[in-house]
């Protein structure tokens, strides 16, 4: 049985992979196309993963492309809308210390061409001078008929100038908004701020102060595009200001002086509350400022102060403490020194003591003082007080002081009245507000700065009670010298005067003189110095017949301090009792 | 059978991604633009602003008011004895008439009382103004202390 299984079994038991016959067409095709022994398996697979790398690559650098639009497009739009805008780049506004503007931007449209649109350039000339009279048409049409892509043809354009000539509707004419400096106050304050050009840049002043401080690397940068800067506050006071002007153009006019300047210094600030020097100019049209006669007079130019400098010799000689208010000095004779003699303008012919030497503005006795102390006392003296080198502010126009070439004692015995020295005015201020003060010199400053600033600044150059005795000697002044006619009611005014000979053709003029006047207010307490000063003032009948600071620097400077001292916030005092009690009194006390 | 399901899971969320991107975009772009048309209208206000400023600073000019009080006004320039502080005013008068009171005028009268004050901007020299009725006036309304030069 079983051996008739076994032969049934074994057919079965040879399952024999047997390759299912490939048809013969397709057997043929395989060996023709790929070879005999080849694999198509793996081949596929291989294929596969390589398109599949393929596929990554180039979806790859499509998202990372899409990724990139995303971010770029959107940073690069809004920039591109100012940078068409703002050609004449953004200054931050001036501001004075109560926050009004003195100097801000403004938008103005600013009419160009690209004449390569320009269609008709007959047309174009014609219309354009018909909306803007002022333009010339030969020059109009030599720019149109250019073949350069973009010409400017007038900056500076009318709100209705550009309505116009916008419906004329000119191919390739266009308007762009351009910042424009506006000084609102016009020449009130010129010296002051200074000015742009027309690019916006400053050339003078405060302006090219501002350039010099990081504003010219952000114009550089293109980023000074926005008005988002902070605004600049002065310390100057725009009401003052303008009161300091008005009273020095009329005592210009009504004295036919040439020039007037004048200052207002917070002297425990060091804050330049008004600076003035006429003839002006007009900001908003910056041509008249190449002129000479308009020079900044009190920083760019160096004067002999004449009397005045009296304060330096006399508060030298109390502050080396060799002599005292109850010194007394020779004047009874004109100073032999060479061939030179020094006079006094009004001789009293007696033993002067320093209050009288002061007062009755002796050059004898202030010469006699200087040379008892030496030339090397002075030398280091006006060293110390800030005389002798230039003098730098925020302002870019500064002059150095012109020092005699030998300082002899001739030299000495001149500069102890303010002869033979050229100082900047605004120098000699700096060195009268030091005495004034409390002795502490303070570096002047267009800037607003607080009490505690000054305080950082601030040297101690003579002492308290030198400083106190020079206080009394101001008003002193006032009461019985040379100053009499600055005594305001109310406002305790001390004052020292000077009379300058100007140097004409190398000599001493007889007739030119400068006069100026340095007053404090209020002497026993000062706050503020005010210096006035008259370049060829000339007699006139209310004068009679002179042309010495207390007739014509004196009383504006008593008209200046009546107006300006309320707007300083200076409270009048009725019936202060004189110096002597007053200043003197305290000075005792301190003692 | 898994792998199939989870391949229309990871579409389906593919396309709901795709979409919400999309709109996120979208959205962003019009963002965009509306930040872009406030920032020009921020501009252009501020603009307007500086020009009414520079406009403003021209009107307040003090030459200009100056010129003008000078043509159209009777002021005169303030004199010292015009100021007085406030820590120099008299102390407050006494109150002459009661609130409900039917003739206040009367009652005015009645108390009125005459303080000779002296205030700052009267030099110290004058004369005292005149008094009406010195009989009526108390003792003790004694002349009010002077303000000024005493420190």
């Amino acid at each position: 049985m079983s051996a008739i299984a076994e032969p049934i079994a074994e057919p079965i038991a040879e399952p024999l992979p047997v390759e299912p016959a490939e048809p013969w067409l397709r057997r043929f095709k395989r060996v023709m196309l790929y070879g005999r022994n080849v694999d198509r398996g793996a081949k596929a697979r291989a294929r596969v993963g390589l398109a599949i790398i393929g596929f990554v690559v180039v979806y790859g650098i499509i998202a990372l492309r899409l990724v990139l639009f995303g971010i770029v497009s959107e940073s690069r739009t809004p920039q591109r809308i100012i940078v068409d805008d703002a050609v004449a780049t953004a200054r931050p506004d001036i501001l004075d210390r109560n926050g009004e503007i003195l100097a801000t931007d403004v938008r103005v449209p600013s009419l160009y061409a690209e004449p390569r649109r320009i269609i008709d350039v007959d047309e174009a000339v014609e219309l354009l001078t018909a909306a803007l009279p002022d333009l010339d048409p030969s020059e109009l049409r030599t720019r149109l008929s250019s073949k350069r892509g973009f010409v400017w043809l007038k900056r500076d354009i009318t709100p209705e100038q550009q309505k116009e000539i916008y419906r004329q509707g000119l191919p390739g004419i266009g308007f762009l908004k351009e910042n424009k400096r506006d000084y609102p106050n016009g020449p009130e304050v010129s010296h002051l701020i200074g000015h742009v050009n027309i690019d916006n840049q400053g050339i003078a002043g405060i302006e090219k102060w501002l350039d010099g401080h990081g504003l010219a690397a952000l114009h550089m940068a293109g980023l000074a595009t926005d008005r988002l800067q902070n605004p600049v506050v002065l310390a100057a006071d725009l009401r003052v200001q303008h009161a300091l002007r008005d009273e020095l153009v009329q005592a210009r006019d009504h004295f036919h002086a040439i020039a007037a300047a004048g200052v207002v210094l917070n002297v425990n600030t060091g804050e330049i509350v008004a600076m003035v020097s006429e003839p002006d100019y007009d900001p908003n049209d910056p041509r008249q400022a190449i002129e000479p006669s308009r020079i900044n007079r009190l920083t760019t130019g160096v004067y002999e102060m004449g009397s005045t400098f009296k304060a330096f010799t006399v508060a030298m000689a109390l502050d080396s403490g060799k002599i005292t208010l109850n010194s007394s000095f020779d004047a009874r004779m004109p100073l032999r020194m060479g061939r030179f003699l020094i006079h006094d303008f009004e001789p009293e012919h007696r033993f002067l003591s320093v209050p009288e030497i002061f007062y009755y503005s002796s050059n004898i006795g202030a010469a006699r003082i200087a040379l008892s102390l030496g030339t090397g006392a002075q030398q280091a003296f006006l060293k110390k007080m800030g005389q002798l080198d230039r003098l730098r502010t925020e302002l870019p126009e500064s002059a150095e002081p012109i020092l005699p070439r030998r300082w002899s004692d001739l030299t000495t015995a001149t500069i102890a009245f303010g002869h033979g020295l050229s100082v900047a005015p605004l120098q000699a201020v700096m060195g009268v507000a030091a005495i004034m003060n409390g002795g502490y010199l303070i570096p002047p400053t267009f800037l607003k700065r607080t009490p505690e600033e000054a305080e950082q600044l601030r040297k101690r150059v003579i002492s308290q009670r030198t400083s106190l005795m020079m206080r009394y000697l101001m008003r002193l002044n006032v009461e019985k010298g040379t100053a009499r006619k600055a005594d305001v009611p109310g406002y305790y005014i001390g004052g020292k005067t000077g009379t300058a000979d100007k140097v004409v053709g190398g000599r001493y003029s007889k007739t030119k003189v400068l006069t100026d006047f340095m007053a404090i207010m209020p002497a026993d307490h000062p706050r503020y110095l005010l210096l006035i000063m008259l370049d060829e003032p000339k007699a006139t009948p209310e004068t009679h017949g002179f042309t010495t600071s207390g007739w014509n620097a004196v009383p504006t400077g008593a008209k200046v301090v009546a107006r300006i001292a309320p707007l300083l916030g200076i409270e009048p005092r009725m019936d202060l009792p004189p110096a002597d009690q007053l200043i003197l009194a305290s000075l005792k006390e301190s003692r | 059978m898994i792998l199939r399901i989870l391949n229309f899971v990871v579409i389906g969320a593919l396309v709901l991604a795709a979409a919400y991107v999309y709109r996120i975009k979208y959205e962003a772009t019009v963002q965009a633009e509306h930040l872009a048309k406030l920032r020009d209208q921020v501009r252009q206000e501020r603009d307007k602003i500086a020009a009414l400023r520079a406009r403003w600073g021209e009107l307040d000019d003090p030459a200009r008011i100056q010129d003008l009080a000078k043509r159209f006004l009777k002021l005169q320039p303030v004199a010292p004895t015009q100021f007085e502080t406030l820590d120099h005013l008299p102390d407050q008068p006494p109150e002459y008439m009661r609130p409900g009171s039917k003739d206040p005028i009367g009652g005015m009268i009645e108390h009125l009382e005459v303080p000779v004050e002296v205030t700052g901007s009267i030099p110290q020299g004058a004369a005292p103004p005149q008094t009406p009725d010195k009989t009526t006036a108390p003792p003790a309304a004694a002349p009010a202390q002077s303000g000024t030069g005493s420190e």
